[in-house]
């Protein structure tokens, strides 16, 4: 039959190994007494953009925090469960943390630019590795500046401070920062929810632009931006996973009444 | 999993408000096509050209409705961005109000058949065009009773009336061609005959687009240009 719409979808519930970026087994999490993640298992294509949505305090960021071990910072988080990047489990003892962050970068709600210039934001992570070779690292930073689509509007102003620009700028220069370390994963935590809208579409084809290379973790408040930019969205409430489907179907026909109370902004 | 769509339960008041106002204009939209069926019906019994007149000149209020509504979809989907049941709803209502209008056109050719002196002589098929269309009117009462309540099951029992409705057509449409030929001379009138009758048979077809459209409502599921048995056997496998 003729087949005038191509939307593809994989079954996330079965995804192979080649298929996936990050696998969540059993993973329980508690700050202190207070048990915010619930037994969660996923596993997360490569290459896709991929959301989690909820209400907040849901244990959306928490989530998206343990793809790169920030919740180690905090004194009193206990978790078990694994999850595996790349074939070993990041949640073992030995894993290098740093090197861990470099494959699996992360971007913040409020853009977080370092007091020094543009050029060396975005270096500065290859200098924390130890790489100084000035013809390598400008290659770096104008091949991340390109892939954060802000090239164009900062190449002759290399190296004036990174505040000067406007927070769309600084937004797409943090990814930038995030992009020249080559990760495999970017963790996007409501990266755009201090931005305009316009400046929002922007950062949203970029992601889209970046998919091909690296795979997308976004948390987002903004649900008609979880279905514009994402392949697959995952819904929590209250620690637990409740839905995890591809975004057509999710936004469409969710299985779970609580999901579709919640898209559909009804009382839960 | 069959879920009713309850609309009055969002957290914005207003967005409750604009949804029961969708679901009630298309009801009320239905109500009045049904009406103007009801009034064909009686203005071909009686030879009542001046009942003919006014369905037709009732057409064009249809016509609004049928705009104002799409109007309001329209405006829904770009202002409240709906999901779910409520994206579902918006293109239910958005769909039906097309075939409530068409139901609306295809009663302004019934109706002229009256206005324009162009009943059928015979008795046998005036009566059998009269029973087909009592039973078109209960359809119809039936398909819109079954997308107030949202209900599944009325509407596919409503769905099975229209293969008695195409029955009865079928037989008339074999008298009426077989009284045509006796009397050649005047084709034109009995052309006029034969366009009424298909336009009451569009109709029972109209109300079963309909039903699709509500199982669709409470589904999601899309059931359209499936025979009856197979559109059961699905609903049955999702259940």
């Amino acid at each position: 039959m003729l087949k005038l719409f191509e939307h593809e979808t994989l079954d996330v519930q079965n995804l192979s190994e080649e298929e996936t970026a990050i696998r969540v087994e059993k993973l329980n999490l508690q700050f202190g007494q207070k048990h915010v993640l619930h037994n969660i298992s996923m596993r997360i294509p490569k290459n896709r953009i991929t959301s989690l949505i909820g209400q907040s305090g849901c244990g959306k960021s928490t989530l998206i925090s343990c793809f790169n071990r920030m919740n180690d910072l905090a004194p009193d988080c206990r978790y078990d469960g694994s999850i595996f990047i790349g074939g070993r489990d990041i949640n073992r003892r030995k894993e290098n943390v740093s090197q861990l962050r470099t494959q699996v970068g992360m971007v913040f709600q409020r853009p977080n630019p370092f007091p020094m210039s543009i050029y060396d934001n975005v270096c500065y992570g290859l200098r924390l590795q130890g790489i100084r070779v000035r013809r390598y690292l400008d290659d770096a930073v104008e091949q991340s500046l390109k892939d954060a689509a802000l090239w164009e509007e900062v190449k002759d102003r290399l190296f004036e401070s990174a505040h000067i620009l406007s927070g769309g700028q600084q937004q797409r220069l943090v990814i930038a920062r995030a992009l020249a370390l080559k990760p495999d994963i970017l963790l996007l935590d409501e990266p755009t929810s201090a931005l305009d809208p316009l400046t929002t579409l922007f950062i949203e084809e970029l992601m889209a632009s970046l998919k091909k290379r690296c795979t997308i973790v976004i948390v987002t408040h903004n649900m008609q931006q979880a279905a514009r930019v994402s392949d697959y969205t995952a819904f929590l409430h209250q620690g637990k996973l409740i839905e995890y489907a591809d975004s057509d179907t999710l936004f469409t026909m969710p299985e779970h009444k609580q999901t579709e109370d919640y898209i559909t902004g009804r009382y839960g | 999993m069959v879920r009713q769509v309850a609309l009055n339960t969002h957290i914005s008041g207003k967005f409750n408000t604009e949804l029961e106002n969708l679901r009630n204009s298309v009801l009320t939209m239905g109500g009045e096509v049904e009406l103007q069926l009801v009034d064909t019906l009686k203005a071909i019994q009686q030879n009542n050209a001046g009942l003919a007149e006014k369905v037709i000149l009732n057409d064009l209020k249809i016509n609004n409705m049928e705009m104002q509504i799409d109007e309001e979809c329209l405006r829904i989907i770009a202002k409240r961005h709906p999901t779910a049941s409520d994206l579902r709803l918006v293109m239910m209502v958005s769909k039906a109000i097309t075939d409530i209008e068409r139901m609306g056109d295809e009663i302004e050719r019934i109706a002229r058949l009256v206005t324009k002196n162009k009943l059928p002589a015979s008795e046998t098929i005036k009566s059998s065009m009269l029973l087909i269309g009592e039973r078109v009117v209960q359809m119809m009462r039936g398909t819109f009773d079954a997308l107030a309540r949202q209900d599944e099951n009325s509407a596919l029992e409503v769905y099975d009336q229209d293969n008695r409705i195409d029955a009865e057509y079928k037989k008339l449409l074999k008298y009426t061609t077989e009284e045509m030929q006796k009397s050649t001379d005047d084709m034109q009138d009995w052309l006029e005959v034969l366009w009424a009758l298909r336009s009451l048979e569009r109709i029972g077809d109209r109300c079963k687009n309909i039903c699709e459209y509500v199982v669709y409502l409470s589904r999601g599921t899309d059931v359209r240009h499936a025979p009856l048995e197979n559109i059961q056997q699905k609903l049955k496998h999702l259940s």
